[in-house]
């Protein structure tokens, strides 16, 4: 999808629905509408549906930063503790690393 | 010259480097046999043993010949990390402190170049832990550096002595001067890769190698063992048979070492077991015409002893459970069960190498066996000894029955003769044996490995004799110094001798003989050496039926084996067929098949053995670091003169590339 051949109210639909599903613990969809729609929030000339669009990307970042905080927190506690959480944490691991505790 | 010409030329010299087509790794690469590496092993609380890196841990050779030479390379090495070439005398436990207090050797490779006085690295105490009181009271391996039990987080290899010359060699050529430029100049390097999969202990790696989740699933480590042999002397094929009690002869199967592949195990336990072996022979010879008798006589051979008593451990677990020899007692299952309370007396043979006498431990409860074996006696030195026992399977029994009588027989009082216990040098010249190869048995003078083996089987065979006929023996039957020639023979210089080739069956005899090995190995990989063993206990042992042709008897009866087998040692392409009670039994811990089984409790052998996936050893000249640096240093400047040279491709692609309309499809 090219944004530049949209029209503006099918841009915040669009920047809208992005934000709403981002809820469905999709902070990656955060991450791409405020990367995606940024130039049209803040560079662009303004028009109507400027203002709405605007507020989508800055909850979008605010959402993706959480998230980025809460994951990298909890990698960050698991790789820690592996080895010394013992069955717990081979129990949620998809992979364990080889000679290794 | 034109083009024609010069593209011929082009085109031979390409063929003529074909003909030496080698890749740049094996040009590069010196390859070495990496079997004899130090493997990890894991019990339910450590990790032992060694492992490399993963993908190889590598260090610039040094080769030392005496402490001083890796005291200097420690002190003047310029060079990121060494991996020493060192005699095997300095493997103690002062060097690896060294070694470890200093983060600059990343391996060990050994060298052997001297003959040893003693070399063990068991512990003081074997199998401390397992023993009935605990202690280590009495140090029987005084010589034991225990580093066989250090967890050690490099590699260690041990290479022969051509290997050696070109380490040597490579050494001399390129890193031997000039130790303050070792950092600024090219160096011979080896790289030892021997990366083990398990770590921590056997009940972490056994979890993770069940792990549902795991989306890789691997398996870091299997359980040591292997399988025991057992059989008795008189078939228990009648009631009156069943209720006899039982003499029990055991032994064990099994050495270890520090590295994999070389476990010879001459001392113990070869000697004990050529001993177990002649006595079963003669014993059975003896009492061919007896039909009275007051005991039989159990014959046990434990396997994976070393680890914490695997096979008795076992074998007194499913006697207690009502499983040994098999699991039920019911109508088309005739074998009775055995439980360590038949058994009346245990006599067990430990290290019985030459020595300068025999020495009997007693347990607490005292036999009147001492006496009986005096009466026989042909050794200047009969001792018996009481108080603390030597570590020997006969702890698993007494654990269960501390009221058991019997003895250990050894050529020890309170320290080990052997002076080599489980080590690489418990070898042929370690027992001093040489091979008669001869049917004249006068011809082996009485000095020999082979006389002293014989005079104990002599003594114990008529001991158990008269324990259980009753009377002392006054046949014209001798113990044969001919097989014990031949028995020392398979197991210490030639797998492929008349003895296996008596008792190979097929299976056996398409195995090549260089996979024998005394170690206890892993459950999942058969032993073959033990089922060699087992099938000459059958021979021996058994008994010669009328041949119908097939060798087998109609209605299956677990009470039996049928195998053909060789008439003789002297004819061995005739052959009979032997009625043997000889079987196996699985000598896994119980540990590994109780559900619930808590590890900490330390009450069975844990002993696993790490996976890995290769054990390699190459050796290579390392570049210089300013040589390493120019190297990535081109390779990246390639990388980003390429990414905008392609930059600029591209955005100027229309003035490059002239399209007929500048129109792509989607524009149209």
């Amino acid at each position: 999808m090219d944004l530049a051949k949209m029209s503006n109210d099918k841009k915040l639909y669009l920047c809208k629905w992005y934000f709403k599903v981002g809820f469905a613990f999709l902070p990656f969809l955060w991450m791409v509408n405020a990367i995606w729609f940024f130039t049209e929030a803040f560079r662009k000339p303004k028009y109507e549906e400027q203002q709405q669009i605007k507020r989508y990307v800055i909850f979008s970042t605010i959402g993706s930063v959480i998230w980025a905080i809460i994951i990298l927190s909890w990698v960050i506690a698991f790789q820690v503790n592996r080895a010394s959480w013992g069955e717990f944490a081979d129990n949620i691991s998809f992979i364990i690393p080889l000679g290794v505790p | 010259m034109n083009l024609k010409d010069f593209l011929i030329i082009i085109l031979k010299l390409c063929l003529i480097n074909s003909g030496y087509a080698e890749r740049t790794k094996d040009q590069m690469y010196e390859i070495f046999d990496g079997r004899t590496t130090c493997f990890r092993r894991l019990n339910a609380t450590h990790q032992v043993g060694c492992s490399s890196k993963k993908g190889g841990s590598t260090g610039i050779i040094h080769y030392v010949e005496t402490l001083s030479d890796l005291n200097f390379i420690m002190e003047n090495g310029t060079g990121s990390s060494y991996i020493p070439v060192m005699p095997l005398q300095l493997l103690k436990p002062s060097t690896l402190k060294l070694i470890l207090d200093k983060n600059l050797i990343t391996g060990i490779v050994l060298y052997n170049n001297s003959a040893l006085e003693s070399y063990t690295h068991e512990r003081s105490c074997p199998n401390q832990m397992s023993n009935v009181d605990k202690t280590c009271n009495t140090a029987w391996n005084p010589d034991g550096s225990g580093i066989l039990y250090q967890d050690l987080p490099f590699p260690v290899h041990y290479v022969n002595d051509d290997d050696l010359d070109r380490m040597k060699a490579c050494f001399s050529k390129f890193n031997n001067y000039s130790y303050e430029t070792h950092s600024k100049r090219s160096l011979c390097s080896v790289e030892l890769d021997a990366f083990m999969f398990a770590s921590t202990n056997t009940p972490t790696c056994r979890r993770r190698s069940q792990s549902k989740t795991n989306l890789n699933p691997v398996k870091f480590c299997d359980p040591l063992g292997g399988e025991n042999v057992w059989s008795t002397l008189f078939p228990m094929d009648d009631e009156r048979a069943r209720s006899k009690s039982f003499v029990a002869l055991a032994a064990r199967l099994d050495t270890t070492s520090l590295f994999n592949g070389v476990f010879p195990g001459a001392a113990s336990p070869i000697a004990s077991l050529v001993t177990f072996l002649s006595t079963a022979d003669y014993l059975k010879r003896m009492v061919r015409d007896v039909h009275n008798y007051e005991m039989n006589v159990l014959f046990l051979l434990f396997n994976g002893e070393t680890y914490d008593y695997i096979g008795s451990q076992r074998v007194v677990y499913d006697m207690e459970r009502g499983e040994f020899p098999l699991k039920s007692e019911s109508e088309t299952n005739p074998m009775p069960l055995i439980r360590v309370k038949d058994i009346e007396l245990y006599l067990e043979l430990s290290h019985l190498s030459k020595g300068d006498g025999i020495f009997v431990h007693n347990t607490a409860e005292k036999s009147d066996f001492f006496s009986t074996l005096q009466s026989n006696n042909n050794f200047s030195r009969l001792e018996t000894v009481d108080g603390s026992i030597p570590p020997a399977s006969i702890h698993s029994f007494l654990k269960e029955n501390a009221k058991l009588r019997g003895a250990v027989i050894a050529n020890y009082k309170d320290a080990y003769v052997n002076k080599f216990f489980n080590s690489i040098f418990d070898n042929v010249s370690n027992v001093d044996y040489h091979y008669y190869n001869t049917s004249d048995y006068s011809t082996i003078p009485p000095d020999s490995i082979q006389s002293f083996t014989a005079n104990v089987s002599e003594m114990l065979a008529r001991s158990i004799y008269s324990k259980i006929v009753g009377r002392n023996y006054s046949g014209g039957e001798r113990v044969r110094i001919e097989l014990v020639d031949e028995l020392y023979n398979c197991y210490l210089l030639d797998a492929d001798c008349k003895v296996h080739q008596a008792v190979q069956r097929k299976k056996l005899r398409e195995t090549p003989y260089n996979s024998y090995g005394l170690y206890v190995g892993v459950t999942v990989v058969p032993n073959l050496l033990t089922y060699a063993i087992g099938l000459t206990l059958a021979w021996l042992t058994g008994d010669v039926m009328p041949d119908s042709g097939l060798c087998v008897k109609e209605n299956h009866t677990p009470l039996y084996q049928y195998f053909n087998m060789s008439e003789s040692l002297d004819n061995l392409n005739s052959t009979l067929c032997y009625r043997t009670t000889m079987n196996f039994s699985e000598a896994v811990s119980p540990a590994f098949i109780i559900d619930d089984y808590d590890w900490k409790s330390g009450k069975y052998s844990s002993w696993s053995e790490s996976t890995w996936k290769d054990l390699t050893v190459r050796m290579f000249l390392k570049p210089a670091p300013a040589h390493e640096r120019f190297t990535l240093a081109i390779g990246s400047i390639t990388m980003i003169m390429s990414m905008i040279v392609i930059y600029f491709v591209k955005t100027r692609a229309d003035v490059l590339f002239a399209t007929a309309e500048n129109c792509s499809p989607t524009n149209c």
